[in-house]
């Protein structure tokens, strides 16, 4: 096994979560999202963030408006739709459940002592 | 110093190195074919390319001038290459999203997505990814949407079934670019000479540079031939000058140096120099792909044969399970066969796999090779063409200004486009740019006048040329002109030499100051009297009337006869002096009605059959030569007769080493089988004749015997009928003359044979 694979196969896993999670907080630049994610330490590409966005955009989840800047043209900003509200909730749901598990699964020793 | 230009990107004016330009336009391009099958294709991009031209901004907001070639590689490091976007999306496509159909419909996608190319503009590539030689197979699935292994089968089959199945492969795999060229930054290798290690220019060193030899290959390449050429070259004679590969390989060799020189530039910066040695793949480097590719199949040949032998491992392990039910010896006997089989596996898969890749080097290397070989080769014959006319440039043209007018033409006209072409097809395979327009317009400039040189060269020859002299006929008195037959024969030439790689027809041989033309006409007419008859009228052209005259006299032609042999010179004399002004003879011979000749295929009139042999009816329908005269399929060797009605028919004799021989196998002309027609008829009458004589001959004998049967019925001691029984006496005779004329007719059949066959030998 490949240690560095499984390691990213990891950390990618939770990376949609992660951007949904974001978005949820408010109306956000892309470019934002990969700075919040960076501070977390967790690396995002921008260029597999852009095909993400707008999968999730026209699988109805987000959507964006164009807002003003004052330097250069107008910018993209996204937000989360009901449709995204409720996709993500559930898996939120789903996350807990599965970090609760591995939780569990790793720390209580107790548990493990049982079964023996 | 490097150049800036000003790109409208995004809304914003941005001012970018053009390297840089280059690097984010293979970006976007990139992207543009990564995405293309991706739904929202060009928000996608357009997103991109707004963070990026945003980027630009925070850039220059910070100072810098332009966007440099370090500021897009970086801008490009934080956005992510098609090739990051793969491993990472492949990934969270596996772990994310719960609705499988999503993630299935983006993980197929996205495999198809890499380097296939059915986006707008559908481009043919060898694919990189998914090959197992040259891509070549994969490339042409992708492009016609098939199934790869469907497309690979189908070449196997025209591989083993014809054999030919791997030129197109080949070809292809040589002229259909690689999809690794898709990835940017791939570094080209380029051809350029090598300053640093130079002998004369560095033609060879950056040869060798290209090809990843030894700089001592070419230029042993260059040389051996070189010197064969310097020590041969003593041998340019008039008629004994190199052959054409002989020529085409030595001062060819020379003339390919100073071509590269010219072509290639000169590596003089460190970037040039990297190109010129680069290592990286690339796909004008034919060499280079090919190795590469070729390893790579090793590698996969034997990943084949671990497969396979992983296989056959399990196969033997299931039959051993299987077979220690049955018993042991058997169990064994299925180990060993199993060991075997994967023994034989490793050794085939490794051995085919060597094997195979040496034979598709040789391939590949040969048919390159022969390309580019008939290309240039073609060429260079159009120049040897012309330089072969040389030797007999002293007998056409006069010293001076036709002389200097020849070799302008030779020169200009002829070599100066070749060079001219063959510079350009070297530049275009090494994508070399051009130094300057000076060697273009040169070579035009230089052309132009070579049309100069031969308009006027032609003119002038048409002036030389322009009068025909006053004809004169010579009757030539036969020694023995009522011969049943002549034999026309030309007379042995002792220095005649063959020139087996030009035929200048009438030039039949050359020295260094006469020369024979053979430029000899034969005409067959019908005689008016009962013997043979030859005449010789000499020709000649010239610029005025009297030149044309005294050359024509001065044309020496000899005709003897021996016995049924008339003999000819064996071509007209002209020399320098006097020059070619198409001097030539015409022997008329005119054969009398019944008697035949035969021309031998010696005299080789020409190089076709009978286009030197004019068969008419009488003097006057010279005009009508070439027309309607039988000319056409006339044949050397062979017999004619002179016939009253029909002119000159063929006859079934023809004359193999010196005998005459009956030709049954003749395809019989009209003439020919009219008269076998009419043999056959009269032959038919004359069975009819002869079978009505016999029933008249049948029913006199009935009317005899009847008779007879009377008399020896009325027989009687009479003396009065004694008389008459001596009649039957007398009849026996009458029987016998009766004979006599069943044998006359067939005698008058025979006789009418003979008088057939003669009328078919007319």
């Amino acid at each position: 096994m490949d240690i560095q694979n499984t390691q990213s196969q990891m950390r990618k896993g939770v990376l949609e979560f992660c951007i949904l999670s974001v978005i949820r907080k408010g109306e956000v630049y892309p470019s934002d999202i990969v700075e919040k994610m960076k501070d977390a330490k967790l690396h995002i590409l921008e260029g597999t963030l852009y095909p993400l966005l707008t999968r999730l955009k026209n699988a109805g989840l987000l959507t964006y408006r164009w807002v003003e800047s004052n330097s250069g043209p107008p910018r993209k900003y996204f937000v989360m739709t009901e449709q995204g509200l409720a996709f993500y909730e559930e898996l939120e749901k789903t996350w807990k459940e599965l970090a609760d598990a591995v939780h569990t699964i790793t720390n209580n020793d107790s548990f493990l002592n049982t079964q023996l | 110093m490097k150049k800036v230009i000003n790109i409208n990107f995004q809304g914003r004016v941005i001012p970018i190195e053009e390297n840089a330009y280059d690097i984010l336009k293979k970006y976007i391009d990139s992207l543009t074919k990564y995405f293309a099958n991706e739904d929202g294709k060009d928000e996608i991009i357009n997103d991109i390319e707004g963070r990026i031209g945003e980027l630009f901004a925070e850039t220059l907001k910070k100072g810098n001038s332009c966007i440099s070639d370090e500021d897009i590689n970086r801008i490009i490091d934080s956005m992510g290459r098609p090739e990051d976007f793969e491993a990472e999306d492949l990934n969270v496509q596996n772990q994310l999203g719960g609705n499988t159909n999503y993630n299935q419909e983006q993980k197929s996608t996205f495999s198809e997505n890499n380097y296939n190319h059915q986006n707008t503009t559908k481009k043919l590539y060898r694919d990189e990814n998914s090959k197992i030689l040259g891509g070549v197979c994969s490339g042409l699935a992708n492009y016609f949407g098939l199934d790869p292994l469907v497309v690979r089968i189908i070449a196997l089959i025209l591989l083993f079934s014809f054999g030919i199945g791997f030129i197109p492969y080949i070809i292809i795999w040589v002229a259909v670019p690689s999809s690794a060229t898709q990835v940017i930054g791939s570094r080209r290798k380029r051809l350029f000479r090598d300053a640093d290690d130079k002998i004369i220019a560095g033609v060879a060193s950056g040869l060798g540079h290209y090809f990843g030899i030894n700089a001592w290959i070419p230029r042993a390449l260059f040389l051996i031939p070189f010197f064969s050429f310097v020590f041969k070259w003593g041998h340019w004679g008039i008629w004994d000058y190199p052959s054409f590969l002989k020529f085409s390989f030595s001062p060819g060799t020379l003339m390919a140096y100073i071509i590269l020189w010219l072509v290639l530039p000169e590596a003089k910066n460190s970037a040039e120099k990297l190109e010129m040695k680069g290592e990286k793949v690339d796909f004008n480097s034919i060499k280079d792909t090919i190795q590469g590719d070729l390893k790579s199949f090793g590698k996969k040949a034997e990943e084949w044969g671990n497969d396979l032998t992983v296989k056959s491992k399990e196969w033997g392990n299931d039959a051993k399970v299987k077979m220690e039910n049955l018993g042991q010896d058997i169990n064994e006997k299925a180990s060993n066969y199993s060991y075997q089989v994967v023994n034989n596996t490793k050794k085939s898969s490794r051995g085919l796999g060597d094997f195979i890749v040496i034979i598709f080097k040789i391939f590949a290397y040969f048919i390159i090779g022969c390309m580019l070989f008939a290309l240039v080769a073609g060429l260079f014959s159009l120049g040897i063409l012309s330089t072969g006319l040389l030797p007999l440039k002293s007998y056409i043209l006069r010293a001076g200004m036709q002389d200097a007018m020849a070799w302008g033409t030779l020169i200009l006209f002829v070599w100066v486009p070749v060079i001219g072409v063959i510079t350009f097809i070297i530049r275009r395979i090494t994508k070399s740019k051009a130094n300057s327009n000076i060697i273009r317009w040169g070579f035009s400039a230089l052309w132009v006048i070579g049309w100069f040189c031969l308009m006027s060269l032609i003119s002038m020859i048409y002036k030389d040329f322009k009068y025909n002299n006053t004809v004169q006929d010579e009757i030539i008195t036969l020694s023995n002109p009522k011969v049943d037959k002549l034999e026309v024969i030309t007379a042995p030439l002792n220095n005649y030499y063959g020139n087996s790689v030009f035929n200048i027809e009438s030039f039949a041989s050359i020295d260094e100051d006469s020369a024979y033309v053979r430029n000899i006409w034969v005409r067959i007419v019908k005689s008016n009297s009962d013997s043979f008859q030859v005449k010789l009228t000499r020709r000649a052209q010239g610029s005025s009337r009297n030149e044309a005259t005294y050359l024509a006299n001065k044309i020496n032609f000899d005709i003897t006869q021996k016995d049924s042999i008339l003999t000819l010179s064996k071509g007209v004399n002209i020399n320098n002096t006097d020059k070619f002004r198409n001097q030539h003879v015409i022997v008329t011979i005119a054969v009398p009605v019944g008697k035949k000749f035969i021309v031998s295929h010696k005299a080789n009139f020409g190089r076709y059959r009978g286009d030197r042999i004019h068969i008419g009816f009488d003097d006057n329908d010279w005009d009508r030569v070439g027309d309607d005269d039988g000319s056409y399929n006339y044949e050397n060797d062979t017999e004619y007769i002179m016939t009253a009605n029909k002119g000159v028919v063929r006859t079934n004799i023809k004359l193999k080493n010196g005998k005459y021989t009956y030709d049954s196998n003749d395809n019989y002309d009209d003439e020919s089988s009219e008269t076998l027609e009419n043999f056959k008829r009269s032959k038919e009458e004359l069975q009819k004749e002869i079978d009505e004589k016999k029933r008249k001959l049948e029913n006199e004998q009935r009317e005899l015997e009847e008779k007879q049967i009377e008399l020896n019925k009325t027989i009687d001691t009479t003396p009065k009928y004694k008389y008459k029984a001596e009649v039957p006496q007398v009849e026996i005779p009458k029987k016998a003359v009766v004979k006599d004329a069943s044998m006359n007719t067939s005698n008058v059949g025979f006789f009418f044979n003979e008088s057939i066959l003669n009328r078919l030998v007319i």
